[in-house]
């Protein structure tokens, strides 16, 4: 009997019934995929670092060891350590067949494989074992931004070692994947690498990368601060804290897969409450004829439990490569992944399923409540009958369909409310990715990566890493003054710095750490912008970041002493800045301050400060000009610059793009599904527009118009709640990365033109397509109406 | 008095699980204005679908009808709704209405949409008031659907057919859901409204309303197989209208 009933059932109410089990589908697929995604980018980091073998506390040295093997072999603070050796080179020594690189970062480090600390990746997650004589093995990301591919040809220069290499592929790399350490890691064969040992000239450019194992991360900092030479130490949880950038992009799949959960169960709420509600006659009928309630119940339970179980397990099929898909889109130079396997994914479609029939439990609880004549009437009594119509015809100044659909919006909002928290939701998420990728690309954050001028030239060709040198006390201030000479004679003179970082140990309360400096000798500390306090007004007083503060226990009035090597500086603390170089780790010392080019750890970029503001025309004209002039690329203006130095604002960008796809097709599916539900439910008063003569144009308008209103108000409601809710979630993660004040750049094009335009523009289509169905309702449906 | 819509040949045919149904069978007759015809007949014997037939809402499977000069299965879909929209008007049993409008906005909604008489809404809106106030149901105007009577919503279901001026009215057991009372008020409003010239053509399962009509035709398996003339001519009482119906209904075998 029960079996007769389904079967006839779902014949009879096919398209309720298709709709129902596509959206379980739906359901199961971003649930299953969602789940393990969420666990997947939870682990993130940790997930890699493991995989890839890191330790504790990484040493990078520029030549030879520096004494920090002797330390760590004596450190009582080590349980173990790995030690690779590398040759240090620039961007300036790397041709693609003749032409010059287009990488973010000057600095190339040479390796080979088989004395590798750490374990390497192919793209798709397995570990390189081997590289043969001749190959080359380059750090993600590089092909796509010099537009080379695998098998193509690069040749190294290394002061006279000339050497050609296939590209044998990309690589992950847990320590300097990241955009933020942003350095290219080239890995090559023992034969090939064999050939800068011969060359003993190159000595001076081979340094060590150390990985000690430690649980004293803090002491062995201090133990390792006395060695020379280095370049860079960083925690475990700095380097972590460096893929910041590339777990906002995963975070995205977390918080899309969140929003689809959201989304897939508040229709599924909604589409089961409506189908419910279509079958209340017949629940009345069965009332009426003595069937008790349990037996009805159960009836639409089983109904519901069959598309439950039969949607979940074709979403959780579906599920597994849509969620591998998603994770593979965002984490191109991470290996992501979980150890729970396709546990998870049962785990979420098993939600969906039990959801659903939860969901079917209690909407049909009315059953219970509800008389048969209750039930007959559609659920709803004669004495509970409210107020419809809130929007009157004589007081609408719209045309027909156009006041049809706006009165169908207010009389009945809370049918709509489902479609238009699912399109807020996706739009909220879209148009807040887009707020910080325009964040990004504008020049609202160059504050934190330096002082604003108005160009920057980052270019190898010019920023050599010989100035890191004792020579470079003397050859730095004459190579500004040639610039400043070579700029006059180009008709725009200007003033010339740079801000170069060195690694100083620092000493506070007896405890003795390395700390990288941040100066610039050729402008006064104070035109730098600051959080509190002052700026260094002597060599005798520094600025520090309110991530040092919390690292080092200082504050405004405390003194830290600075081992310049030749002398000891006791300096007081004078002011708070943010900055977002090294995650904020930095010091800023005053422009007299003894800091020497030797122990120079890093140059930012030449930075040009012209005589006359010129407009940014004229700007942009100038920068071609220095391009053409010193035949580099790598040239500037604030905001170039500080996409330069994130590197990630193009990737966020095409995450914003994945994630506005994603959203059309969210938008898509809700529309489409939700627009043929109505359809299904006003077959009757469509039926009857006919008969009475509205032509099929009309009612599609009326439809069409109907989504566009819902459209519209979730767009306005998502761009008016773009400002606080990105602010909500992106202001810690900025956080993180050193910047405690963003202002964020609110671009209307993109905010309130395109993005939403888009939206509005595939709404419309999937609307108008789906209200086309309306054509096959006719007036002869009158004769058919129960 | 001329003809307003000419029925010839008609037949509808309905294919269901590959079964040939043929539902009206070379149906012929013909309606002059000013004409209120009662279609009558056994469940099942094609009342229905030959209302919806000769009204446009359904496209007869051979045969022609006639309406006003214009043969309707020659009419594209939107030439058929415009005819419906602007020259006839329609009364369905289960009174459908748009369920969230008021009374009043489902009354004029038709009106706004039809380009004939040239009238402002505000004009509209009037005409639509005065329709509502003829037939008594002018203080539900601003009611929900749901807030008023079976017959009220009959009344105004009568005032939606008639608020752009048809020819011809359709009318698919106007009463069949009202209790005795409503029923008469609504038939006196029909009585009325064909008095004042409109054409009425309905389907009743009542002699007492199709005993206001002038002429009843009987319908049975798809054929007309009489036709009684109540003329107001001879000039019977109501009752007698009805004993004159009823006897040659029970001649018929009703």
């Amino acid at each position: 009997m029960y079996l007769r009933i389904l079967k006839k059932d779902i014949k009879r109410k096919k398209t309720m019934n298709i709709i129902l089990l596509i959206f379980t589908i739906l359901a199961s697929v971003f649930v299953s995929s969602g789940v393990s995604n969420v666990i997947t980018v939870m682990n993130g980091t940790d997930y890699f670092m493991d995989k890839a073998g890191i330790g504790d506390y990484i040493v990078f040295t520029q030549t030879g060891d520096g004494g920090v093997e002797d330390i760590l072999k004596k450190s009582a603070n080590v349980s173990d350590y790995k030690k690779e050796k590398c040759y240090w080179a620039t961007k300036d020594d790397l041709t693609l067949s003749g032409k010059k690189t287009e990488m973010k970062s000057n600095t190339l480090i040479i390796q080979r494989l088989e004395d590798t600390g750490i374990r390497y990746f192919h793209t798709d997650n397995t570990e390189v074992v081997h590289v043969e004589k001749g190959e080359v093995y380059v750090t993600a990301g590089f092909l796509k931004n010099n537009n080379i591919h695998k098998g193509d040809e690069i040749q190294i220069s290394l002061h006279g070692v000339n050497n050609s290499l296939k590209i044998a592929g990309e690589i992950k790399d847990a320590l300097l994947g990241s955009d933020m350490m942003g350095n290219t890691r080239l890995i090559i064969s023992d034969e090939d690498f064999e050939l800068y040992e011969k060359e003993e000239s190159l000595n001076q450019f081979s340094g060590s990368i150390f990985y000690a194992d430690t649980e004293h991360v803090k002491k062995l900092s201090t133990e390792v601060s006395g060695a020379e030479n280095i370049l860079f130490e960083a925690s475990r949880d700095k380097i972590k804290l460096s893929y910041v950038m590339e777990m906002i992009v995963a975070m995205v799949v977390l918080v899309l897969s969140v929003c689809l959960v959201l989304v897939s169960f508040v229709l599924l709420k909604f589409v089961i409450t409506f189908s419910i509600s279509e079958e209340y006659r017949e629940i009345g009928v069965m009332k009426a004829v003595g069937i008790r309630d349990f037996k009805i119940r159960s009836l639409y339970i089983i109904k519901y439990m069959a598309i439950a179980v039969t949607g979940g397990i074709i979403g959780l099929a579906a599920g597994i490569p849509f969620g591998n898909y998603l994770i593979s889109a965002v984490s191109e130079k991470m290996v992501l992944g979980n150890d729970s396997g396709l546990s998870v994914n049962v785990l979420g479609s098993a939600i969906v399923v039990f959801i659903m029939i939860g969901f079917s439990y209690m909407c049909t609880g009315k059953v219970k409540k509800a008389t048969p004549v209750d039930a007959i009437r559609s659920g709803q009594t004669g004495e509970r009958y409210t107020k419809k119509s809130v929007y009157s015809i004589k007081k609408s100044h719209l045309g027909n369909a156009f006041y049809m659909a706006v009165n169908d919006v207010l009389s009945a909002p809370k049918r709509f409310v489902t479609i238009i928290f699912s399109f807020f939701l996706c739009s909220l998420f879209v148009f807040g990715l887009v707020e910080v990728a325009d964040t990004m690309k504008s020049d609202r954050l160059i504050t934190t990566f330096g002082k604003k001028s108005d160009v920057y030239i980052s270019d190898a060709k010019l920023v050599k890493m010989d100035f890191m040198s004792y020579e470079g006390n003397i050859s730095l201030p004459e190579r500004y003054r040639q610039i400043e000479n070579d700029l006059e004679s180009l008709g725009m003179p200007g003033k010339v710095s740079m801000e170069v970082w060195y690694m100083y140990p620092v000493t506070v309360d007896g405890e003795t750490t390395s700390v990288v400096l941040q100066q610039n000798k050729e402008t006064s500390a104070d035109e730098y912008e600051y959080i509190k306090g002052t700026a260094p007004g002597n060599a005798k007083e520094i600025a520090i970041t309110p991530q040092i503060s919390k690292k080092l226990n200082v504050h405004i009035g405390d003194k830290i002493t600075i081992n310049y090597g030749e002398e000891k500086v006791e300096s007081m603390v004078v002011g708070y800045f943010q900055t977002m170089n090294q995650l904020g780790e930095v010091m800023r010392i005053h422009e007299d301050a003894p800091a020497r080019m030797e122990n120079a750890s890093a140059m930012m970029a030449f930075q040009i400060d012209f005589d006359e503001k010129p407009d940014a025309k004229e700007l942009s004209e100038r920068i071609e000009k220095i391009k053409d002039y010193y035949d580099v690329e790598g040239v500037f203006d604030s905001a170039g610059y500080c996409d330069d130095c994130m590197g990630v604002a193009d990737a966020m960008d095409a995450v914003a793009k994945l994630l506005l796809v994603i959203t059309c097709i969210v938008v898509v599916l809700v529309t489409v599904l939700m627009e043929r539900s109505f359809i299904q439910e006003e077959v009757n008063q469509i039926a009857l527009l006919k008969a009475i003569g509205f032509k099929n144009r009309y009612i599609i308008k009326w439809h069409v118009i109907r989504f566009m209103i819902i459209t519209i108000v979730s767009e306005i409601m998502a761009a008016a709640l773009t400002y606080p809710v990105t602010k909500l979630w992106c202001d810690p993660i900025w956080n993180m990365m050193g910047a405690t004040h963003v202002e964020y750049y609110f671009k209307p094009l993109s905010l309130i033109v395109i993005y939403p335009g888009i939206i509005l523009g595939i709404n419309f289509i999937a609307v108008l397509l789906t209200a086309l169905y309306t054509n096959r309702i006719t007036s002869r449906d009158m004769m058919n109406i129960e | 008095m001329s003809v307003i819509l000419e029925v010839k040949d008609l037949c509808k045919t309905y294919i269901i699980e590959k079964r040939q149904n043929n539902v009206l069978k070379n149906v012929n007759f013909k309606v002059e204005e000013g004409d209120m015809i009662a279609i009558m007949g056994p469940s099942g014997s094609g009342k229905s679908t030959l209302l919806y037939s000769v009204s446009g809402m359904d496209l007869p499977t051979a045969g022609s009808v006639i309406f006003d000069g214009k043969k309707l299965e020659k009419l594209t879909s939107n030439e058929l709704s415009e005819v419906r929209l602007n020259e006839m008007g329609f009364i369905f049993q289960q009174m459908y209405m748009m369920k969230n409008l008021t009374i009043l906005d489902n009354i004029v909604l038709p009106a706004i949409e039809s380009k004939k008489n040239g009238e402002s809404k505000a004009e509209k809106i009037k005409r639509a008031e005065d329709l509502m106030r003829k037939l008594s149901i002018i203080d539900v105007a601003d009611n929900d659907i749901n807030e008023v009577s079976g017959g009220q919503l009959q009344r105004a279901c009568i005032c939606r057919s008639m608020i752009n001026k048809p020819k011809i009215l359709f009318a698919d057991e106007p009463t069949g859901a009202l209790n005795r009372t409503a029923s008469t008020e609504v038939m006196n409003e029909l009585i009325k409204l064909n008095e004042e010239g409109t054409t009425i053509i309905m389907v009743t399962h009542d002699a007492k309303v199709a005993a206001g009509c002038k002429r009843v035709l009987y319908i049975v398996d798809g054929n007309i197989k009489g036709e009684l003339v109540l003329s107001d001519n001879e000039k019977l009482t109501a009752a007698d209208r009805e004993r004159k119906l009823n006897n040659w209904l029970m001649d018929l075998g009703w």
